[in-house]
């Protein structure tokens, strides 16, 4: 009973980070902005949704809490660093930015390429 | 199982179908090659949370190890399209 409470309560929350996830992408203006929605509230809500069923077979199937604790991690590990990478490869491509965006720090340090002067080896 | 517990899990994977059509939206739409990059890294993320649900709805971790394979997978396409946009080439 304790077990099904904590699954659900951990389902419920994960959920919602992922519906929020979903929202933000659609809602949200320009490509940096929606990579601030699906690279921290989808890592939690993922990380909320693997953890639901470690707690759910704790008692009966250990190793699919082990395997699912390595999962959490892994996804913390890979999927900031794919936003970052792509954040990174978008802002070099010289995608725009939303208009009412107010200071780019990295303007005087990153160069860009538009896509006419793309360089092609 | 008991009866709002099943209750919750498929409200919980409706919710996830939800969230899941809204990625595809934004995959389907989305301006730039960037926009539906990041739109199918979280597509992968909703269905890993589908997959989860399902091991609990169905008492059984035979499904499990698609966790470990869309892990990698996602990862794997999301650097190598970001590496495409910032290079014009992956290796």
């Amino acid at each position: 009973m304790l077990l099904e409470v904590l699954t659900a309560l951990t389902m419920v929350v994960g959920t919602f980070f992922m519906v929020v996830t979903g929202i933000g992408l659609v809602r949200f203006p320009d490509v940096y902005t929606r990579m601030h929605a699906a690279g921290k509230a989808g890592t939690v809500g993922v990380a909320l949704l693997i953890l639901a069923p470690s707690v759910f077979f704790v008692a009966d199937q250990p190793f699919v809490t082990i395997r699912g604790l390595l999962a959490i991690v892994f996804q913390f590990l890979t999927t900031p660093g794919a936003t970052y990478l792509l954040a990174h490869a978008s802002y070099v491509r010289s995608y725009p930015v939303h208009a009412r965006t107010e200071v780019d720090e990295l303007e005087h340090w990153l160069p860009t390429y538009p896509d006419d002067q793309f360089g092609h080896e | 199982m008991s009866g709002w517990f099943a209750f919750t899990t498929d409200a919980c994977l409706l919710l996830l179908f939800v969230a899941a059509g809204l990625c595809l939206y934004r995959i389907v739409v989305g301006p730039q090659a960037a926009d539906r990059a990041v739109a199918f890294d979280s597509l992968s993320s909703v269905i890993i949370g589908m997959i989860c649900l399902l091991c609990i709805r169905t008492a059984s971790a035979i499904y499990f190890d698609a966790v470990w394979i869309l892990t990698l997978v996602g990862f794997l396409g999301s650097s190598a399209i970001a590496k495409y946009l910032a290079r014009g080439r992956i290796f």
